[in-house]
């Protein structure tokens, strides 16, 4: 539960953070979006105001400029003529018109004393604000007005203080000009152009220039009337402040707010002049053209903000994910390191318990055997179970040991040449007991075994085969089966290999699904009570598996609880470069009798290969039959093989029914894969001649039946010496310090073989003679070990070291009383060859000088 | 008396000896001649002088003897010597000792009725 939500946790403070940030980026970007548009408008009004400002002071200056230049026109009109210089003041006037219409005036007139106008030509006008225009020319300023004419069109009229003579006979006031009101608009550009609506205008608000469409009296007037069609109040405050401005000469400038839509308006007096200027610029095409501006930011920024929140997202979603994969790498490693602890644990305690029981057994039985030190019987039976106890305890030991070997790595496989018979043969061996002990059927079948001789590293080979069936034995109950396959086939891997299969099959309590998956892990047991009385440190299958992988082979398992277990290895083995002896035995007719249809098949097919003409059957009734058709032809089979387990009868039974039917001149052997010694009492009562044991290599057959072959042939003896031939000859060095034992090897060798033997009383002798010899003299060394002076071990060191030619070539076979498999390896790992036990038996020294002789 | 009633005397195996030697006339001479092995004098000085080396070599090569004539009581009991003396002085060694020594007395002393007899 804990560690459930301890899970969910990050991932809940994850999204809750995700929100925050996507909450907070919303934010941002619509604060942003506001105060972008705030600043638009504000920057808008500004943008306006300034437009506004400098458009309005470059309309006076141009107004200025325009009335200057009039000015400055009449002025030097003024100047040039003078009454002074005309003879009659008809003269003057029309020299006065012709100029000024000359300077494109439309109006000229004399200004009198009494403020009228003395029209000298144009139309006739009527001057609109004639009171201030009165003032400022009496004042000598000059000064602009406007006239209208009679068909109401507007005049501008300028003032230049003059003093022409006017009508009455008294000097006129100013001289007034005339120009078209229009020329002064366009000139100025006034009216309204895309942006900008401006009039001119006085204080009271009536119109001088009206600009755009503009038609009241007044812009006052205008002003009230675009408000009131808005129906919207509030227009007083801007014509007051208008008003007041214009009282004061100053500028005026405000922003109508006339619904949605928003004027700027601008006023600026003009000079010579009571006017204003009046500047209107409405806001809605540069509104628009912002808002969509804006809009369009808003839109971007939106979208801006979008992309950034998907790929936030996106980015959390992943590194949610990453986390999620990474929490649960994390959980399985915990999981796995907790079950690889509690296995370990598990184990040692297991471990505890095992190795205490046999010390147990061991501190128990030696009190007891203190105790009873007289008892003779009551000591040796201690003694035995303490003995029984310290083997099982190495055995546990020696398991851990390899385990941690393998452990740590340092498990490496010794490859050499081993011959397949062998490995079974020695695992045979060694399970017969056991099985014995169990009353358990064992069978070992082998077939299309076409090499027999393989490169593999036979120590551990033999400890994944005796892995295997101790196991198979250990877990079948009394009375149950244990089947052993060998067999071999091309192999992927190439010519040089060989692939071969060995199967282990039982039939006994077999194992769940559940511990078939871990049954190659390290330190298990299936923990049931089935189980638990089994003794074993539950390592032996990981150092199975583990031999098997460094092999570079397979194992499989099959099993089924209650039926059984089958363990199949397969293991491509470089094939041994070695020939096998030449093996041809005599075409005798032979007759093979197995239950097994597939063994009598493979054995018939090795007898061929051997040259022998075997007829097969599956039951010994048949074979007794089969025999006794022989024998009515008088064509007698030379030698029958019968299995000692058949259906209805066995083998026994059946060798004395062919003994009592056809008499004592056919050799019958039995084959098996029980211990010979169990029934061979029994069986040579029976008339049983001789025993070969299974697995059935086409070796095993051909030493098992060449002895009985020279038997049987009536130039047996010939035909053994014939054998033996190849051995004549043949120098041999054999070291022995006891005379007799020397006379009887020397008898025997000599006679028997044809050898030619030379006596080394001790190992330096023999290391002597060695070492005197010429190259090739000597063709093996036969070597005592127990030997005064100098041991066979050392003499055989001194001579694999001596500098001798055949130093390192010249087999060396030992030959001791001690039959101690530690005496075995320490034989071979002083540089000697082979071992055959004493007493001699010419045949195994035969054997053995004939594997390294003959093939060398 | 036959050479297969001094092995029955002996404890000996003789089927065993003649299926290794091939021939009766062999086994007489080996046996005849095991009389004068000299190891079982090497055997009694080294246990005398306490040279537990030197008679865990003589109690090997009279085992070694043993097996190859199918002398099976004295075999067993100068194998069982040999393994007592094998690394050095153990507290078996004297009474297994005592028992060689009773065995080869039977085994020379059977020997040499034969001998008289085959002699004679």
């Amino acid at each position: 539960m804990n560690r459930s939500r301890e899970a969910v946790n990050p991932i809940r403070f994850l999204a809750i953070r995700l929100i925050w940030v996507c909450v907070l980026t919303l934010c941002i970007f619509a604060f942003l979006a506001v105060y972008m548009n705030r600043k638009t408008e504000g920057t808008i009004e500004h943008v306006g105001s300034v437009y506004m400002t400098s458009m309005s002071e470059q309309i006076t200056l141009h107004f200025q400029s325009i009335i200057d230049l009039r000015v400055s026109q009449l002025d030097a009109i003024v100047q040039t003529i003078t009454p002074e210089g005309s003879r009659s003041e008809e003269e003057l006037r029309s020299t006065l018109q012709y100029t000024a219409e000359a300077r494109g005036f439309n109006y000229l007139a004399l200004y009198t004393q009494d403020g009228q106008l003395e029209m000298i030509y144009g139309d006739t006008i009527t001057l609109e604000d004639p009171e201030s225009f009165y003032r400022s020319m009496h004042n000598g300023e000059k000064k602009v007005a406007v006239g209208v004419n009679q068909a109401e069109e507007r005049t501008v009229l300028i003032g230049v203080p003059s003093a022409y003579p006017t009508a009455d006979g008294e000097a006129s006031v100013a001289l007034v000009a005339g120009l078209p009101v229009d020329d002064l608009s366009e000139a100025l550009s006034l009216g309204s152009d895309a942006l900008v609506n401006s009039h001119i205008i006085r204080k009271n608000g009536s119109y001088v220039i009206r600009g755009g469409e503009a038609f009241r009296e007044s812009y006052f007037d205008r002003i009230r009337a675009i408000f009131d069609e808005a129906e919207i109040s509030g227009v007083e405050q801007y014509i007051v402040g208008l008003r007041n401005a214009m009282e004061a000469g100053e500028d005026y400038s405000a922003v109508l707010e006339i619904g949605s839509e928003r004027r700027n308006l601008y006023s600026t007096k003009l000079p010579y002049s009571e006017w204003f200027l009046i500047m209107v610029m409405p806001y809605g095409i540069l509104d628009q053209m912002v808002s969509e501006l804006s809009h369009q930011l808003v839109y971007m920024v939106f979208l801006g903000c979008m992309v950034i929140l998907l790929l936030l997202i996106f980015i959390f979603w992943q590194y949610l994910s990453l986390t999620k994969r990474q929490m649960a790498a994390l959980d399985g490693a915990r999981k796995e390191a907790e079950k690889a602890n509690k296995a370990k644990s598990e184990f040692l305690s297991n471990m505890s318990h095992d190795i205490r029981t046999p010390m147990n057994a061991i501190v128990g039985m030696t009190a007891i055997a203190i105790a009873n030190v007289d008892s003779k019987e009551q000591v040796q039976n201690c003694l035995r179970k303490i003995a029984l106890s310290s083997k099982h305890l190495l055995g546990l030991i020696n398991d851990v040991l390899d385990m941690s070997k393998i452990e740590s790595g340092k498990m490496t496989l010794n490859v050499d040449q081993v011959s397949l018979r062998e490995v079974m043969d020695s695992m045979v061996n060694i399970v017969q007991p056991q099985i014995r002990a169990k009353h358990q059927h064992f069978n070992i079948f082998i077939h299309d075994i076409s090499i027999e001789n393989v490169c593999c590293d036979s120590v551990r080979l033999n400890q994944v085969m005796i892995n295997l069936l101790g196991n198979a034995v250990k877990f079948t109950p009394d009375g149950g089966a244990i089947h052993v396959s060998l067999y071999e086939e091309d192999s992927e891997k190439g010519e040089e290999y060989i692939r071969t299969h060995i199967v282990v099959k039982d039939t006994g309590i077999g194992m769940s699904k559940e511990y078939q998956e871990k049954i190659f892990d390290s330190f298990s047991r299936e923990d049931t009570t089935r189980v638990q009385k089994t003794e074993g440190t539950g390592l032996g299958m990981t150092i199975t598996k583990y031999i098997v992988d460094a092999m570079g082979g397979t194992i499989q398992v099959e099993s089924e609880l209650g039926k059984g277990s089958e363990f199949h290895i397969i293991l491509d083995l470089l094939k041994a470069e070695v020939q096998e002896a030449d093996m041809v035995l005599p075409s005798w007719d032979m007759l093979v009798v197995d239950d097994d249809e597939q063994l009598c098949e493979s054995v018939v097919a090795s007898l061929k290969a051997i040259g022998l003409n075997p007829d097969w059957c599956l039951d010994a009734e048949t074979a007794i039959q089969m025999v006794g058709k022989r024998h009515k032809l008088h064509q007698d089979y030379h030698i029958i093989l019968l299995d000692w387990k058949l259906p209805n009868m066995d083998g026994i039974t059946a060798a004395r029914e062919i003994r009592r039917l056809y008499g004592d001149n056919i050799p019958i052997l039995l084959i098996s894969a029980y211990d010979w010694s169990e029934i061979e009492d029994e069986a040579r009562a029976a008339g049983v001649t001789g025993f070969i044991p299974k697995p059935l290599f086409k070796s095993t057959l051909f030493y098992g039946l060449k002895p009985f072959m020279s038997d049987l042939t009536q130039e047996g003896q010939e035909n053994e010496s014939a054998l033996n031939k190849r051995l004549e000859g043949r120098r041999i060095l054999l070291a022995e310090d006891n005379d007799l034992n020397w006379e009887i090897a020397e008898e025997l060798l000599t006679s028997e073989l044809g050898l030619v033997l030379d006596w080394a009383e001790n190992g330096k002798i023999c290391l002597e003679k060695f070492e005197t010899s010429s190259e090739g003299y000597y063709d093996a060394i036969l070597m005592d070990i127990r030997m005064p002076v100098m041991t066979g071990y050392e003499a055989t060191q001194a001579i694999r070291a001596s500098g001798h030619p055949d130093a390192k070539r010249i087999p060396i076979v030992a030959m001791t009383a001690d039959a101690f498999s530690e005496d075995i390896q320490r034989c071979l790992d002083y540089g000697m060859n082979a071992h055959v036990a004493k007493p001699i038996d010419v045949k195994e020294v035969a054997h053995q000088l004939e594997k390294f002789i003959l093939q060398a | 008396m036959t050479l297969q009633e001094c092995y029955a005397a002996i404890g000996g195996s003789y089927e065993e000896v003649v299926g290794r030697l091939r021939s009766e006339r062999l086994v007489q001479k080996f046996v005849l001649k095991f009389l004068s092995d000299s190891s079982y004098d090497l055997l009694c000085k080294s246990m005398e002088a306490e040279d537990y080396q030197e008679a865990f070599r003589a109690a090997h090569t009279i085992k070694g003897m043993c097996q190859n004539l199918s002398f099976t009581a004295l075999g067993d009991s100068s194998s069982q010597l040999s393994e007592a003396l094998r690394s050095g002085f153990t507290p078996q060694a004297p009474a297994l000792y005592q028992q060689v020594k009773e065995d080869y007395q039977i085994t020379v002393c059977a020997i040499q009725a034969f001998q008289k007899e085959a002699g004679g």
